[in-house]
């Protein structure tokens, strides 16, 4: 079966740290896959290397069936990703900005699309046509948002996507992924928040030190469980 | 539209949007006009100048005719009237005047002595030549780089430190494909101003259309392509805008003042030239002393260079003017070896500056106009040979009238010889430089490149 995300044996040294020990994970289309962990855990490491931002050390990381280190162009017309801090060119506006990013990916969307798109990811209309340069971290994360969604990726790269975004953005962010998700896209999210994560995905993974302690199935405990859980994992 | 042309476009907007780098490019463009400008006045003037050295001399033959209104003794003519051996300006000069500001671009002459008026020139405001040529040659060859500095320092780094360069490579570009594309649209708009400017320039200064246009043009573009190579090659350290900043701007010092200063210390060390001075001192003792010898032992050496004169009347009375330009030759002829060591050391120091100029790209740029320009050394040295070689003519067009005693008429004025030299471009050395200058460029680049695989990527 082609998997939307796949690791096989990824690791990752720098220097004298092995920031990934070692990942086999497999993530199909469709699914919503939330990595708790630590700062420092090599959860954004894990991100990176499927971005193709850094090389593995060995094994190798998967898009679409696609291996990332061999075709480190082609990979990104499969996939999309938002940042823990999205930035973007000051000097432009929201729209110009979503449509830099969308033309780069190859879609050419009318002003009235690429509007729809900001809107739909909780930009107000009148903030679009302003520059970026004096948004909130919130409003600039919501562009990050409207540029995921615009590309229509298969696969949709998370790093902590809803810091900065106040409790109501970060719930229709959250009903935006499960319609995503729908939609089959696969969605992979690093993050600290372990009740969106509960609330949103299909599986958790656990990350300590480099290394996938554990993965569970997101029906299989409540949210307070979970949070045990990962503490427990913390402090072993 | 394919990628690159995307960034190319966004490229604009954002440049666009910072008005630092408007501000920046318009002054470039401000100086250049400005360089235009001064050039061209600067050769208009020049050109006024020698315009007016012809009405000097009609003035001076006026003069002489007042004096003497009838025939006249050939010697006191060759003493009193004065005529100018003149340099004229290439078209060109205007573009890159080179030394044109700091050697004398007219001599006065008069039938004496040679060699103590070709250094005779005109006192200059040595603060004016200290600060140099502002024309179109030195705005791009000095200026143009901190404009290239000022557009790219930050053409990597820019996107880590504003965030944008994760957003930017999780689309399906690579970074060399960013990296390309700032770099040529900074491109467009460098070479794109340096090309207007060269050919406002060509058209103000009315230059001669020929095979230097292109050649112009063409080390006009490899030039800036040679700082954008810089550029290229100190981003690729993917360091951070204010090491990228002072790195290009240490080069920049370093390639413009700091090695050129050492080239010229090292240049005067190895190749010596002696001072004018001292060639005009020892003349003037041998003229002088030409006055205590026996006038038979004067003229015999004289008799030596003209044999022809040999069978003329011998020399009557305490003064003749024909033995007083004699002894006045034999000083020329006494510091012939000095005046050619001056000068063929003057040129062994150009060559060797032109061998040199590969560690300075902006010494091998400024030379490859000058070149162009006939505002080179070598091109006044030419110079001083046609002004020897027109005082040999006056002296041969002076000499039947003192030596056969005839005397010297009205009309004799318009028959006398007049000099003119218009400097050529020496396309030799001009091509020699063009090919170092691309060496440069490939090294650079090729430098860039290999640090850019070298180096893994970060986005942070």
């Amino acid at each position: 079966m082609k998997f939307a995300l796949e690791a096989r044996q990824l690791k990752k040294q720098y220097q004298d740290k092995l920031a990934l020990k070692g990942l086999d994970l497999q993530i199909e289309p469709g699914e919503i896959f939330c990595l708790l962990g630590q700062n420092g855990a090599g959860k954004s490491t894990t991100i990176n290397l499927f971005l193709g931002f850094i090389r593995p050390t060995s094994g190798a990381a998967y898009i679409n069936g696609l291996e990332v280190a061999a075709n480190p162009i082609k990979v990104k017309e499969y996939l999309a990703y938002i940042p823990e801090n999205v930035m973007l060119y000051p000097n432009l506006t929201g729209l110009e900005n979503l449509a830099l990013f969308s033309n780069l990916a190859s879609f050419d969307y009318s002003q009235e699309e690429l509007m729809t798109y900001l809107v739909q990811a909780g930009l107000p209309g009148e903030a679009a046509k302003r520059k970026v340069g004096a948004y909130s971290k919130g409003m600039r994360q919501k562009v990050g948002i409207a540029i995921a969604v615009a590309k229509h990726a298969k696969v949709l790269l998370l790093d902590e996507p809803t810091s900065g975004l106040d409790p109501k953005a970060s719930n229709e962010f959250s009903e935006l992924l499960l319609q995503l998700s729908a939609n089959g896209t696969a969605i992979f999210m690093a993050t600290h928040d372990i009740f969106r994560a509960k609330e949103v995905g299909t599986r958790v993974g656990i990350m300590r030190e480099g290394e996938l302690v554990d993965l569970l199935g997101t029906t299989e405990l409540n949210a307070n469980e979970l949070e045990k859980l990962y503490l427990n994992y913390m402090h072993a | 539209m394919k990628p690159f042309w995307i960034l190319i476009k966004y490229e604009w907007l954002n440049f666009r949007a910072y008005r630092g780098l408007v501000i920046l490019s318009t002054l470039a463009l401000v100086a250049g006009l400005y360089g235009i400008y001064y050039g061209t006045t600067e050769v208009e003037r020049q050109r006024e100048n020698i315009a007016g050295l012809e009405v000097l001399t009609q003035h001076n033959v006026a003069e002489m005719k007042t004096k003497y209104p009838s025939e006249a003794d050939a010697g006191d003519i060759g003493y009193y009237h004065s005529t100018f051996a003149v340099h004229h300006p290439d078209s060109w000069a205007s573009l890159s005047l080179g030394q044109r500001d700091v050697n004398p671009y007219y001599i006065k002459l008069r039938l004496l002595n040679l060699q103590s008026q070709l250094y005779d020139s005109e006192n200059i405001n040595p603060l004016k030549v200290l600060s140099g040529n502002f024309d179109l040659a030195f705005v791009l060859v000095y200026l143009f780089p901190l404009l290239i500095i000022g557009l790219c320092f930050n053409i990597l780094s820019i996107e880590k430190e504003q965030g944008t360069l994760p957003l930017l490579l999780s689309q399906p570009i690579s970074l060399p494909l960013i990296v390309g594309a700032k770099l040529t649209f900074r491109m467009m708009v460098v070479l794109g101003m340096a090309l207007l400017l060269s050919i406002v320039a060509m058209v103000w200064g009315a230059v001669v259309p020929d095979a230097r246009i292109a050649l112009w043009l063409g080390v006009v573009v490899l030039y800036c392509v040679f700082w954008f190579g810089m550029a290229f090659l100190v981003a690729a350290l993917q360091k951070n805008s204010a090491f990228n900043a002072v790195t290009l701007l240490g080069v920049w010092l370093l390639l413009t003042i700091i090695i050129p200063a050492l080239l010229n210390v090292y240049v005067s060390i190895r190749q010596p030239v002696p001072q004018a001075l001292a060639l005009t001192i020892k003349q003037r003792e041998v003229v002088h002393g030409g006055w205590d010898k026996p006038k038979r032992e004067t003229m015999e050496a004289f008799f030596v260079r003209y044999p022809q004169y040999r069978d003329t009347a011998e020399i009557q009375g305490r003064f003749a003017w024909k033995w007083y330009y004699a002894f006045h030759l034999l000083g020329d002829i006494a510091v012939e070896d000095l005046a050619k060591e001056y000068q063929s050391s003057l040129q062994a120091r150009h060559d060797l500056v032109q061998n040199l100029n590969v560690l300075s790209v902006p010494v091998n740029v400024q030379g490859i106009f000058n070149a162009m320009a006939g505002s080179d050394l070598p091109s006044y040295l030419q110079f001083l040979q046609s002004a020897t070689h027109y005082h040999d003519t006056l002296r041969e067009f002076y000499y039947p009238f003192l030596f056969k005693q005839v005397g010297f008429t009205h009309a004799d004025y318009a028959r006398e010889p007049r000099h003119s030299f218009t400097s050529t471009s020496d396309m030799p050395s001009a091509k020699n430089g063009l090919v170092k200058l691309l060496l440069s460029v490939l090294v650079v680049f090729a430098a860039g490149l290999l640090l850019f695989r070298w180096k893994e990527a970060s986005v942070k």
